[in-house]
């Protein structure tokens, strides 16, 4: 808060450009004009202010039809279905890798080191397999996430305590029940971990595609571009802010959380 | 003032079978000619080895550590196949673990995801008991335990007396023929262990259940068992057996068990010794261990 209290008194005294560097009041104006609220928290004072002052003929729109709105939903939705193909693919890959130790033996060191290749780079590879549309997006969605859940999914099962198995098959806990009732459950810590590692990549893959893909529906990546292309640093700014919002909301609130209630329920927490 | 009388061991074929309840409900277990041979290590872990617990009989393995004790049970159990011999219970070969022959672990092994109360139904579950019958069978099972209060902790709730019960609950709910102990009591305190030793042993008198019991504890051999087989090590094989000829349920704090601990100890004193020495750099002879004797031998003796 000082930060930003510091930085727009020093905006105002020494008179920067906004189209070089935006004051916080630019962001505001930047992040509520794209959500069709017209501000104006960056020009000096005066007695419209903070509605800017020569008003906008143009009609009133409602926020809901906005750019950040609508690129919101379409970004949303494309790594709700990345993700949950990435979850698919990886959960069954990982699992695969958990029981069968020649797949591991192959499939281990090629994906960790895949899982080092930033996910903008199957940027590429992407168009020119499926050209420049969606399904190219979620490419590289996929590929930039499901190594990691994957991996982390094979690893955090090989951590189950072999105990676990020979007290299931003692309980008569056999075949698929062993799996269902035991096996399933004993990886729920395993889980959720290579569930939150899978969004943050998941995520950080997508914006990196959307800001690289000039497709029909517009995502927050292409509202980043947009603002690059109009030398408009105040919306580049306002989008980061939004991406880092709602990644940080997606893992504080959705996966730390179901980490936290996972990890009290084995106890785990008990420890620290 | 008594008479100290000479200590209740005998060996077997000199006295009768212990005394063992009815068999109505089976639970004779055999282990026939055992060898077991662990990949990477020169001696075998069992050799030869031949067990047979009446129905209703409570055998303790006793041995020093890597004697192959934990390996037998296994064995038994169906966790680990043996290269040769053969297993069976009530004349049924056994090939692979199950409910009949439950067991309970050193580590407890109870499902961290599930409460003290979930945990004793997981096997009725997977039997297929309806759920009526199931709650019924879990609450009878905790009272048992006299964990009735507990039901709803969390496995990480509970202290490690409890946990070891809530195991013993969970294994004696499926109703087994035998009851498998590896070493169940070993990381808990010495107060603890007595009152589980209680418990067992009241509990094992109620249900009349076959017992194999692994422990390195001379002392809760001969306090829990009607029979104690003394293993041998590398390779591991029976070098004893001893009945203990004293009536249930026993007084722990009795002369009796003091004297028949004292003489145990003795019998398998070389045996651990020598398993000492393999681990020892040089030629290295452990001196006689310092013995305190049988408490009644010495009793105001000097004055």
């Amino acid at each position: 808060m000082l930060l930003l209290t510091t930085w727009e008194a020093a905006y105002r005294t020494i008179g920067w450009r906004p189209w070089v560097f935006p004051a916080p009041s630019h962001v505001v104006d930047s992040l509520l004009n794209m959500l069709n609220v017209n501000t104006a928290f960056g020009e000096p004072l005066h007695a419209r202010w903070p509605r800017p002052e020569t008003p906008s003929t143009a009609k009133a729109k409602s926020p809901v039809t906005s750019p950040l709105v609508i690129a919101n939903v379409v970004s949303l939705t494309r790594l709700a279905v990345g993700f949950a193909a990435s979850i698919a693919l990886g959960g069954l890959l990982g699992l695969a890798m958990w029981r069968l130790k020649p797949l591991d033996e192959f499939l281990g060191p090629l994906f960790l080191g895949l899982q080092t290749l930033p996910s903008v780079c199957w940027v590429p590879l992407g168009i020119l397999t499926f050209g420049i549309n969606e399904t190219a997006i979620l490419f590289v969605l996929i590929m930039g996430s499901f190594f990691a859940i994957a991996i982390s999914l094979r690893d955090g099962l090989g951590t189950i305590p072999p105990l676990y198995r020979r007290a299931g098959l003692m309980l008569g806990a056999t075949g698929w029940r062993l799996y269902r009732y035991v096996l399933l459950p004993a990886s729920l810590p395993a889980l959720t971990s290579s569930l939150r590692q899978g969004f943050s990549f998941a995520w950080r893959s997508l914006m990196g595609a959307e800001l690289l893909f000039m497709v029909e529906r517009h995502g927050l990546g292409f509202l980043l571009s947009t603002g690059r292309e109009l030398s408009d640093v105040a919306q580049v700014v306002a989008v980061m802010i939004v991406m880092v919002l709602i990644g940080m909301l997606a893992d504080r609130f959705a996966f730390a959380r179901l980490e936290r209630v996972v990890h009290h329920r084995f106890g785990l927490l008990a420890a620290q | 003032m008594t008479v100290a009388r000479a200590p209740h061991i005998s060996s077997p074929g000199i006295t009768a079978a212990p005394p063992t309840a009815s068999t109505t409900s089976g639970g004779k277990l055999v282990l026939r000619g055992i060898d077991k041979n662990f990949d990477g290590s020169s001696v075998p872990a069992l050799r030869g080895v031949s067990l047979t617990c009446a129905p209703g009989e409570f055998v303790v393995v006793v041995g020093p550590s890597g004697s192959g004790k934990s390996t037998l049970l296994n064995i038994a159990a169906g966790m680990i196949h043996a290269d040769a011999g053969e297993v069976s219970l009530d004349g049924k070969p056994v090939d692979g673990p199950g409910p009949e022959r439950a067991m309970v672990f050193q580590d407890h092994g109870l499902f961290a995801w599930l409460t003290a109360e979930q945990n004793v139904e997981f096997g009725l579950k997977m039997l297929g008991v309806g759920r009526s019958e199931r709650r019924d069978r879990v609450a009878a099972a905790l009272a048992a335990v006299h964990l009735t209060r507990s039901a709803d902790k969390l496995v990480h709730e509970l202290s490690g007396g409890m946990r070891q019960r809530v195991a013993i609950a969970r294994s004696l709910v499926v109703d087994p023929k035998v009851l498998l102990m590896d070493e169940p009591f070993a990381s808990l305190d010495a107060q603890t262990r007595t009152l589980l030793h209680g418990q067992l042993q009241e509990l094992w008198l109620k249900t009349n259940k076959t017992i194999l019991f692994v422990t390195h504890s001379v002392g809760e051999a001969v306090r829990l068992a009607d029979r104690i087989i003394v293993l041998h090590s590398h390779p591991g094989r029976i070098r004893r057996e001893i009945n203990v000829d004293l009536p249930h349920p026993r007084n722990f704090d009795s002369r009796d068990i003091g004297e028949l601990v004292h003489v145990v100890r003795r019998e398998i004193e070389d045996e651990v010794n020598r398993v000492n020495a393999i681990g020892a750099e040089e030629v290295w002879k452990p001196q006689a261990a310092a013995d305190l004797g049988a408490p009644a031998d010495h009793l105001g003796s000097g004055i």
